[in-house]
Order: structure tokens, then sequence, then C-alpha cells
């Protein structure tokens, strides 16, 4: 239903452009006598202001504080260069840096299989199957961080509704098996989604032509979609393993005596506080990031180079999992196993909050939304309001500087762009620690100030903003630019009347994306944020820790539906937007 | 017959794209299936490779019936309009995968792909990616691999549309060239009147699901069944003679 609408979009969006365009040739002036007139020299000076101010704080908000963390950790007592800090780290942290790589190779592992098993379900079935199934993803997207463990320990603890109550077990959860299967887990949306989108590039024509040749189900899943996934599953199982060196949450929260490096920065920061021993932890994570990242951008080529200049038209996945053979039936198996965890894990969420439990009995309350209503509302509203600036500003950021990228001639433009990039796979922790170093101390000194939040939040999800906003561009006819110069539009005129209407379709999914992913994550901010004004998130973690998990799941639950409120305005925007405006 | 559609219907939720379509087609001929978009061409050619199964009616290939079985079991292969090649493999793995299936020996499949490669004039591209060739030889490395497994017949699904005027009239060339050396019997599916009298050996003709007329070109040039024919073959520009020969053609 929306694809006759696309044509009438572009012939109204093409209209109102030629009359911008039109208006520039009539009430532009065109001074033919003077090299340059007053207006143009100050578009001129504008535009190099908004390029220097771009750039200069990509660097001061990405590198600098990156550099701090790499000078700080070879800082010595008396402030000389030493390598003593790694000496000690290692002795002291040795045996925290082999469980995280245990932890992350075995969780990248199994996360992996759970999210090639479930894109392939989601992609393949129809109907209701894939309604459910899609819903299960796109909420767990919009979920806040220690969800999975708050369920896990719900569900499985030494009182789990699980293990206790139904199986009548009693043992102790706190343990590295749980950690990997918690992070294997809440790790699967993002990774599913992102192959959910690598399958609906894969030729249909293909798939036919396999059939055509005599192969069986089981051979077109092994010979030609399972090869076209290839890279796209190496990006997630680097992801995942990036991801889980990064995760503190889940080992601090259900670790028990079993810690990572990520969690030792933790106890690091928030306890002893040495900077030193921090800096150096959090380089033995920034390295492996580095590295991946670097990996990661040249899969993410190869996986494109493969699907997407694929001829055919995009049309359901054409395969039978059921008739895979052996394969097919694992398949099913791990993702039935994901989605009915999920299932569980979110009941278990949306009805603790109101279960009140005794030994009488488990009764319905609403005494724990009351006083999280009394005592917690500013928090959300807090939460929300940094949300919608992070986002409107963060937006913005990303068209201006994605549109210097794309269209201009930028010095070190390779250099910029992998900068932006670097923090998407960066751990919080590093992000975090290396944001106190670079700003606590004059000229500036942002600690404890909403800013430094703010910023961290922009410059984290910029990295996928500016992908977004590249991409829509590259669809924005370079005419339409010439054209403004053409008639007389200088620099602005560009950028104000063909580039940001332009990107009006990215503006929306930015904004959103901007949005879930500022009330949701925790990474760094737990670090930057000052006591008197805690975000939802902050607070979710400390009901959490502290065993309050009736107000755990409560915040967790008001922050999952505030999302999708939100996520469905902006959905539903961006449907009346499409329509075409013909009276 | 070697190639019999009888009474084929197909419909797609009440609404009916085939209507009741019969013809017999022999063995080393080339059949053009002509109308333009929507007619159901493209439908009949599903069926017939096994990828829609029809409302009713039933195909005969060699005298078996074929109706029910599935693609993978078919004698019967497809050059796909958008080609289909598998973009992870090279031109001879994509023109040998067929081969797989017919429990080759690897060093036996090898061989049968270059000599298929050679046949449309690709031997020197063998080990080379499918994004690293042009279109035109993307489309001949799809006919490479579909004609390699010896089907019974082979379909061709609009393939030069994506091609530029000049390099289709080559492929052109070139496949009626390979057909013919082959004996293969093939259904090729067009919009271009041109094509169509160049390659077939008979042409039908489709309006809105219902096989208008079904007959060698020159008949159908001559003796056009009705008016839908003659304008879409603008046969109001052709002068016929008494005895049958052309005098003149009339640019409107």
């Amino acid at each position: 239903m929306n694809k006759p609408n696309k044509p009438f979009e572009k012939k109204t969006n093409g209209l109102k452009r030629e009359r911008a365009s039109s208006d520039a040739l009539f009430f532009g002036k065109r001074s033919f006598s003077g090299p340059f007139s007053g207006r143009e020299l100050a578009g001129y000076a504008v535009d190099r202001l908004l390029l220097a101010v771009i750039l200069g704080s990509v660097c001061l908000f990405v590198l600098y504080p990156l550099l701090c963390i790499a000078f700080r950790s070879f800082n010595g007592k008396d402030g000389t260069f030493t390598l003593a800090n790694y000496g000690e780290t290692w002795a002291q942290y040795g045996t925290s840096l082999w469980n995280s790589i245990f932890v992350g190779v075995l969780s990248a592992f199994f996360c992996t299989i759970f999210s090639v098993s479930a894109a392939l379900v989601v992609s393949t079935r129809r109907g209701w199957m894939k309604l459910l199934c899609m819903g299960i993803l796109l909420v767990t997207m919009v979920s806040p961080p220690f969800v999975a463990s708050l369920a896990y320990i719900q569900l499985y603890g030494r009182r789990g509704w699980i293990t206790h109550g139904l199986l009548g077990l009693s043992w102790n959860p706190y343990n590295k098996w749980g950690v990997i299967l918690m992070q294997s887990v809440s790790f699967v949306p993002m990774n599913a989604l992102f192959l959910n989108g690598i399958l609906a590039k894969i030729d249909g024509d293909s798939i036919k032509a396999a059939r055509d040749l005599g192969a069986s189900p089981a051979s077109i899943l092994r010979d030609i979609v399972l090869p076209q996934m290839k890279p796209g599953i190496l990006v997630c199982l680097l992801l995942s393993f990036i991801r889980s060196l990064a995760d503190y949450g889940t080992p601090v929260i259900i670790g028990g005596r079993f810690s990572t490096i990520a969690s030792d920065i933790y106890y690091q920061l928030t306890g002893y506080a040495n900077l030193e021993k921090a800096s150096v932890l959090n380089m033995f994570l920034l390295l492996p990031s580095i590295g991946a990242f670097f990996l990661y951008r040249r899969l993410l080529r190869q996986s494109d180079a493969l699907v997407q200049s694929s001829r055919g038209k995009q049309e359901q996945l054409q395969l039978r999992l059921g008739k895979c053979g052996l394969l097919g039936g694992l398949i099913g198996l791990a993702s039935g196993l994901f989605f009915v965890m999920m299932i569980l894990q979110y009941a278990c969420i949306f009805s603790t909050g109101f279960i009140k439990v005794s030994k009488t009995g488990n009764r319905f309350t609403l005494q724990y939304l009351r006083q999280l209503l009394k005592t917690d509302l500013n928090t959300m509203g807090r939460s929300v309001l940094y949300a919608l600036i992070v986002s409107l500003v963060g937006t913005l950021f990303a068209m201006i500087f994605s549109y210097y990228m794309e269209r201009r001639k930028v010095p070190l433009r390779q250099g910029f762009d992998c900068l932006v990039t670097l923090p998407y796979m960066l751990p919080g922790t590093c992000f975090g620690i290396g944001y106190i170093l670079a700003f606590n101390h004059p000229p500036l000194k942002l600690t404890g100030t909403a800013l430094i939040v703010l910023a961290n939040m922009l410059f984290k999800q910029l990295p996928t903003c500016t992908k977004i906003c590249s991409a829509t561009l590259k669809q924005v006819p370079l005419a339409q630019e010439r054209a403004v110069h053409d008639l007389g539009g200088g620099q602005m005129a560009v950028l104000r009347d063909v580039i940001l209407p332009g990107l009006r379709p990215a503006f929306l999914s930015c904004f959103s994306y901007n949005f879930s992913s500022s009330m949701t994550t925790a990474g760094a901010i737990l670090f930057l944020i000052d006591p008197a004004r805690k975000l939802a998130v902050f607070k979710l973690f400390d009901a959490v820790y502290t065993g309050d998990y009736a107000v755990a799941s409560l915040i967790a639950t008001l922050i999952i539906l505030i999302v999708l409120a939100v996520e469905a305005l902006v959905y539903w925007i961006t449907g009346k937007a499409a329509k075409p405006r013909v009276s | 017959m070697y190639l019999e559609l009888q009474h084929l219907s197909k419909n797609f939720e009440g609404k009916t794209v085939v209507k009741d379509l019969s013809l017999s087609l022999a063995e080393g001929e080339l059949l053009c299936i002509l109308g333009s978009s929507g007619c159901g061409k493209t439908t009949t050619l599903n069926m017939i490779g096994g990828f829609l199964r029809p409302s009713s009616g039933k195909i005969l290939l060699d005298g078996q019936d074929i109706t029910a079985m599935p693609p993978e079991r078919r004698p019967v292969t497809t050059v796909f309009q958008s080609y289909g090649l598998f973009p992870h493999m090279t031109v001879l793995q994509n023109v040998m995968y067929g081969l797989k299936f017919q429990k080759m020996k690897r060093t036996q499949a090898r061989e049968k792909a270059m000599h298929y490669l050679e046949l449309v004039n690709l031997s020197e591209y063998a080990n080379a990616g499918i994004y690293e060739i042009s279109g035109g030889q993307q489309q001949r490395v799809a006919l490479a691999r579909a004609l390699v497994v010896e089907p019974r017949l082979c379909l061709l699904d609009e393939p030069f549309c994506n091609l530029d005027a000049a390099l289709r009239v080559k492929m052109r060339e070139g496949l009626k060239e390979i057909q013919r050396k082959l004996n293969m019997t093939m259904v090729f599916v067009t919009h271009d009147q041109e094509e169509a009298l160049n390659l077939a050996d008979k042409i039908a003709i489709m309006e809105q699901g219902v096989l208008t007329q079904y007959d060698s070109p020159m008949n159908i040039y001559r003796r056009p069944a009705n008016d839908f024919v003659r304008e879409f073959l603008n046969l109001d520009e052709l002068v016929w003679s008494d005895e049958g020969a052309l005098l003149k053609v009339i640019k409107k």
C-alpha cells in the first residue's frame, strides 16, 4: 500500500524544491558587480564555522577522551611515563582477563546460534508466527539493560519461580554460566534484526534457481542461504564478543564471585577510584574493540557486496525450515528455545511489579506502583527530557555531519568518518572513564553536569545516525544541489533547501533510534551521572542490585511502554508524511 | 507432442490470471510466449517450471504428467529474468552447482561445466566472481547453468530485458545458435515482438490470461486472429500481395 504513494511524494517534493529554487531566482539578489556580496561572505563564514564546530566536537568528545585513557594508563606517580601500571594490573586482574575472554567467546558463540536461528525463523515464517516473533524482537530491542538479569534471578534464582517454585530446586544461580546464558540471550535481538535485513536482500531468484537445478531445501539452506549470510554471521560473532567484553551489568548482578574486566572496572570506578588501574583495565578492552571495529567495517563491506548488488526483486525468503533436515530441526529448536525464554522473561518482568509475595501466597497489588509514582516520577521525567534533547540535537548533528562527509571535500574525510563510527564498538566503561578523565578539570569541567551525560549519549549514538543519514543523502540527486548554485544560492541555501528537506525521512528514524537508545542504554552513563540528577536506567540498576525486584520491574515496564509509545507516534507521523498531500 | 499444456488455469485469490490455456510443442522447437505485462505469460512459465501449481489442467512432457512434480525433480530448468546467480560462488561454481544433484564426480562435473562455458564463450571467466563480469556475461552464465544439467525443457523469462538494444540482438543470435546445436526445446517469454519474430518457431500471443493466437510467426503475421493481435504487432503497417508476399511497409 505504501509503494504507489511514493512517486507522489517525490513529485510534491520535487515541486516544492523547484519552487524553492525559483524563489531564489526571483528574490535572491545575485550580484554581478563585485566578486562577493556581503551575504555571500556571511554564508561562507557560517559554512566554515559549522564545519569547524562539527569536526571540533568530534575530536573533543570522541578522540580526546580515548587519548586520555591511553595517557593515564602510562602515567606514573610523579607524572612520568611508566609501564608499572600494566604490570600491577596484570598481576591483580589476570584471571579476570581470561574470564572475560572465556565468557566472551562462549556468549558470542551461543548468541550467534540463537540469532541466526531467530532471523531464519522470522524471515521464512508468515502470518501470526512472524508477527509474534517480530513483536518479541522489537520489545526486547527497546528494553532497558539488566532486565534479563532481573528475570533470571526471578525465574531461575534461589527462590526462582521455575527452579524453586516449579522444580523444587535450591541452587546457587550466581555463577559464570548464568552470565553466559543471559548475555547470549540479551544480545540476540539486535543481531537477529541485522541478519534479518541481510536475509531480506537475498535474491529470491537465486533460491528458485537452486530448486530448479535439483537442490533440496536442506541444500538450499547449506549452499545458498548460509554462505550469503556468512559475513553477517561473522559480524554477529564479533559484535557479541565485544558486547560481552563490555558488559559489566550482568556479571555484577548475577556473576557472584565471578568477575570479568568490565565488572572489575565497575568496582574500580565506584569503589576504589584508582583511575590509573581503571585506565589500564580499559586499555585491555579498548585495544580489542578498536581491532574488532576495523574488522567489522571490512566484514560489512563484504556483506554489502554479496547481497546488495543482487538484482532480483526482494520477496519473502522461500524456504521451508521444517524440510531442511537435521540443520533445519536444530534451527527450529534453538529459535523455539529463545522465543520461549523471551516470553517467560517478559511475562515475569511485567508481572513482578504487581505481585506481592507472602507466606500465604502471591496476590495482586498496586502498592509498588503507587510507591514508584510517588517517589520516582521526576526521575522518569528527566530521562524523557534528556532523551528528547539528545534525539533532537543528535539527529541534527548527524544530518549536518553526513552532509559534509557525503557532499563536501573535508580534510581527513576518511579519518573523521572512522572516528565518528568508533564509539559504536566502544565499551561503555571506556567511553565513560574517558569522559571522566577528559572533563574533570578546568577549562572543561563538565563532570557532575547534565551536559557530560548528554554529550556521551549523543556521541555513542552518532554512528548509527550518521549511517542512516548518509544512506538517505545518497538518494538526493546531486543535480538539485547544483541547481541551487546555478540559480544563485550559496552553501547555506543548499543546506536549507535541498539537504535538510531531503533528509526528512532520515530524521524520523534517527529520532526514534536516538530516543529509545537514550532511554535504555546504561553503558557509560552510570559513571557520569550526578547522584542528585538520577536517570531511570540508573534507578533500575540500583533496584536490581539491592534486590528491589518489584520496583525494578515497574521501572523497566514503564521505560518499555514510554519508548514503544514514542516509536508508535513516530511511526504514525511517518505514515502521515508519506501520504500524498493533494487536495 | 513433446510438451503439452492441457486446459491450464490459474486463479489468485479469486482472480483468474491464466484461463484455459492449451498448446503443444514439438521437440527441439522454440516457443515464444508474447504479450504485454500482466497478460499471464510469466505465470504460465512458472507453472511449467513447477513454481506455481495450476488451479486446473495438466502439463505433459514427453508423455509424462509433470503437473504435480516439484521444481527440484522436474527435468525443466529456468533462466530467470534477474538471472538468480549465486553471488558467493564463481562463474564455474555457479555452472557446476546443478551437477552436484546428479551425483556426478567433481572432476567430471568441472569438465562438463567448462564445456558449457565454452559453448557460451565464457571459458576465460571461469574463476571470476559474479560481480566482476558484465550483465551480458551474467546472462550467459545463467544460460550455461540452466543447460549444463541437460534438461528436457529450458524456460527463459525475459532473459534479455536487462541488456541494452545492441547487446540484445547479439545475445539473441547466440541463443538461437545454441538452441539449434543442442536441439533444445525452449519456452521463451517476452514482450518484445521483434525478439519473438527472430527466435521463435511458434509464437503464442496472450491477452489477459487467454491464449489469443498460437501459430508459426509467418502465419500470425499473415493471418492475425483478431484486432488485438493486429494492433499489438502493428500489422496495419504491412501490405501483402495476393500471393502472400510482403509488398510494402507503411510507417504510420
